[in-house]
């Protein structure tokens, strides 16, 4: 009560602060006024000409000239977004509408319309690049299943991590390690651990994950290496995904433990809860909505996908782009010169991201308790 | 239920390794008799609430004991224990609404739905908030939570209801009432109840028994009045009663009773230094009275009028003796004598600062 009392006092003498900083402020702008209105005053006497109307166009430049200083304190940050955010985006939109374009081709005769969709979303680009279903179903197998696995998993490790004495401190930063490793050596690392050397009867060595499984040169799985099975390149991308995403939600969730009051679960121990009652009922829905960022978030990330692949199969995004993602859909466009292409698929993706966003907001809105 | 505290004791490990342990509730025995409202009253500090929680389950005791009726139930964990508990803030599950905080402890003892929804409505209007059903505890009052809490706790028909602090978040009006509701509450169900608070008045008005503790030390247990009347030492006679009772240095000599010079009463104890207690309503005004005091003012409350004076061997810097109404003091006094009643003045050892009995 004391506590909050203090807080209240000091935040009322911030406020008191703001209030005289306003104030000084206002008293700024009064002189700022009075020095424009005594060159306006100068400039009229000097054109001799005391008409109500080009007084009245005096005034309003004068307020102009207010709001213009205001834009130029924001100026080096607008131009900067107007380079690096606005413009792309807008270009973005335009590219995509115009059929066949290419900026380094200068034959090309401008010609509007939904083709470069049509054709993506087809597979019909008629340049050998990757193909958009493909790549649409390889980021949302990724997605939805690499997300809510590395959150239930962070969820179990935090809690475990929250309910240890000894060595919290130590699991704490083992755990945050993989957050601060560059992305593509992780690609190498996850590249190796699955790879196997040699083929047939001349294997070397079946990559440490097969030898974790007990398997040997004669039952090996062809994990990424040369005609393997998609849905074996897609597990190795998985579990790459779920361990790179760990770290960050492992620190935000065991944060949100630590806040959690203690006297919930000791009531909870009282009305007789079991420990997986007190897990699902009380704790989850206490830290839902630190949860539900995590999956938005965490799904958000999920379809943007690009490094793990690149790491992991090489810019090639396996032999023909067959793990592509979309994200990696759009690199390899742009690569080619397909600027529509890459501009309609970037399109759809936001759509998309829009869509499944607008859906978890939805839902969190039922399931989340703030 | 009857309860049992066998020699309890709670010593807190100290974070440091240097650092000394604190002993929370040391060698605590009490007799906490079937079907009554007990208090658990101190100072902050005394260790009241581990005590509580000792009872609970949630601490667990560095030695002694705990019994229920007949049975040890000092390792036995909460849940078994046939307890309810309201918490100091009541620890409302916030996601859920009343009637889901009031079912919980059924829905874990797997209780069919429709009976735990019954029995839920039923404690719900034993604490009348049946109309509040269906709201979040952040939409209820402080007084409602609390409320809530309560039914909480006594849904599942605890043999004990345990209140920590059931009244320090309400405010004064509300606190009133809700000692009155928890007073008919314990009547109309009849759960040995045990409750822990700082405020003696509070502790006074509604326990049938109390217990007076001190740094993990139980000073005296009783019904309020006897311990009121009879205080076992200094510090319990200062801790109850509003305004406090006031203290004097003085001494025993020859069967009389000496603040300073001036003899106040009689006694047969022997000749020693001693502290004297004596309650604001053991002063009779008496313009040829024994005590002596320099007046500061007085203050007129309507149905009696207390007199703040000050006296050197006072160990308080006032005095405060409340007299009735309808006595005429001398208008605008310097000093004003008094005659101390018997039986409101408490001499104490001036070293141990124990009780001394009068031999009659």
């Amino acid at each position: 009560m004391e506590d909050k009392q203090v807080r209240d006092e000091s935040l009322a003498v911030e406020e008191n602060l703001d209030n005289q900083e306003m104030d000084n402020q206002e008293l700024d702008d009064q002189k700022l006024d009075d020095q424009l209105d005594s060159l306006i005053e100068e400039a009229v006497l000097e054109t001799e000409s005391q008409k109500p109307r080009q007084k009245m166009r005096l005034e309003s430049f004068k307020r102009g000239a207010y709001h213009e200083q205001g834009w130029l304190f924001v100026l080096p940050a607008v131009l900067l977004m107007c380079v690096f955010t606005f413009y792309p985006i807008i270009n973005t939109f335009v590219s995509a509408f115009k059929v066949g374009y290419k900026p380094l081709d200068s034959a090309y005769e401008l010609k509007w319309g939904f083709e470069n969709f049509v054709r993506v979303l087809r597979g019909d680009t008629g340049t050998g690049g990757a193909n958009f279903a493909r790549c649409f179903w390889n980021t949302l197998a990724f997605t939805f299943i690499s997300v809510p696995v590395s959150t239930l998993l962070a969820l179990l490790i935090s809690v475990a991590l929250n309910s240890i004495k000894v060595l919290q401190k130590a699991y704490q930063t083992i755990f945050f390690l993989p957050y601060l490793t560059n992305a593509l050596a992780m690609g190498a690392v996850f590249a190796t651990l699955f790879n196997v050397v040699g083929t047939g009867n001349t294997v070397e060595t079946v990559g440490l994950i097969n030898v974790l499984l007990g398997r040997t040169a004669d039952n090996y799985i062809n994990w990424i290496n040369l005609g393997s099975d998609i849905w074996a390149n897609r597990f190795v991308v998985i579990i790459y995904e779920i361990w790179s995403g760990l770290p960050f939600k492992i620190l935000i969730l065991f944060s949100a433990l630590q806040n959690v009051n203690k006297q919930y679960y000791d009531a909870a121990k009282v009305d007789g809860a079991s420990k997986s009652t007190i897990l699902w009922k009380i704790t989850v829905p206490l830290i839902s909505p630190m949860l539900s960022y995590l999956l938005i978030t965490g799904i958000m990330g999920g379809m943007k996908v690009y490094t793990a692949v690149v790491g992991l199969f090489g810019e090639s995004m396996g032999q023909e782009y067959e793990v592509g993602t979309m994200v990696g859909y759009l690199y390899n466009y742009i690569e080619k010169g397909e600027t529509g292409y890459a501009a309609a698929g970037s399109l759809i993706l936001f759509g998309i991201i829009m869509i499944i966003t607008l859906i978890n907001l939805y839902v969190s809105k039922k399931r989340v308790h703030y | 239920m009857r309860i049992s505290i066998e020699n309890l004791t709670k010593i807190f490990p100290s974070r440091h390794k240097a650092g000394e342990n604190v002993t929370a509730v040391n060698d605590m025995c009490i007799e906490i008799p079937s079907g009554k409202l007990v208090g658990l009253l101190g100072p902050s500090g005394c260790g009241k609430s581990t005590t509580l929680f000792m009872l609970s389950g949630l601490e667990k005791p560095t030695s002694g004991h705990i019994i229920f009726e007949d049975e040890d139930v000092t390792t036995l964990a909460p849940e078994k224990r046939g307890i309810g508990l309201v918490f100091q803030n009541y620890a409302l599950y916030p996601h859920m609404t009343v009637e889901q905080n009031i079912m919980f402890p059924l829905v874990n003892m797997r209780l069919p739905k429709e009976e735990a929804r019954q029995r839920a409505l039923e404690a719900a209007e034993l604490v009348q908030i049946e109309e509040l059903l269906t709201r979040k505890p952040s939409e209820l009052s402080g007084g409602q939570q609390q409320r809530v809490a309560i039914a909480r706790a006594l849904v599942k028909m605890p043999n004990v209801l345990l209140l920590d602090e059931p009244l320090s978040n309400l405010d004064a009006r509300l606190r009133l009432q809700t000692r009155e509701e928890i007073k008919r509450i314990q009547r109309a169900t009849g759960i040995t109840t045990v409750f822990v608070t700082h405020d003696q008045e509070e502790a006074m008005s509604i326990c049938d028994q109390m217990v007076v503790m001190k740094l993990g030390v139980v000073q005296q247990m009783g019904e309020p009045q006897e311990i009121y009347d009879n205080p076992n030492n200094l510090f319990v006679a200062n801790f109850l009663g509003t305004p406090p009772i006031n203290i004097f240095k003085g001494k025993v000599e020859n069967g009389g009773i000496y603040i300073g010079d001036e003899k106040v009463g009689e006694t047969n104890v022997g000749d020693q230094e001693v502290f004297i207690g004596i309650r604001p309503e053991g002063f009779i005004y008496d313009p040829m009275g024994a005590l002596t005091v320099n007046v500061q003012n007085v203050e007129v409350m309507g149905r009696d009028k207390t007199v703040v004076s000050t006296h050197p061997s006072s160990t308080k810097p006032t005095i405060r003796s409340i007299i009735d109404s309808d006595i005429k003091l001398p208008k605008d006094a310097l000093q004003l004598k008094f005659n101390i009643k018997p039986n409101k003045l408490f001499l104490f050892n001036a070293e141990t600062e124990e009780r001394i009995y009068d031999g009659r």
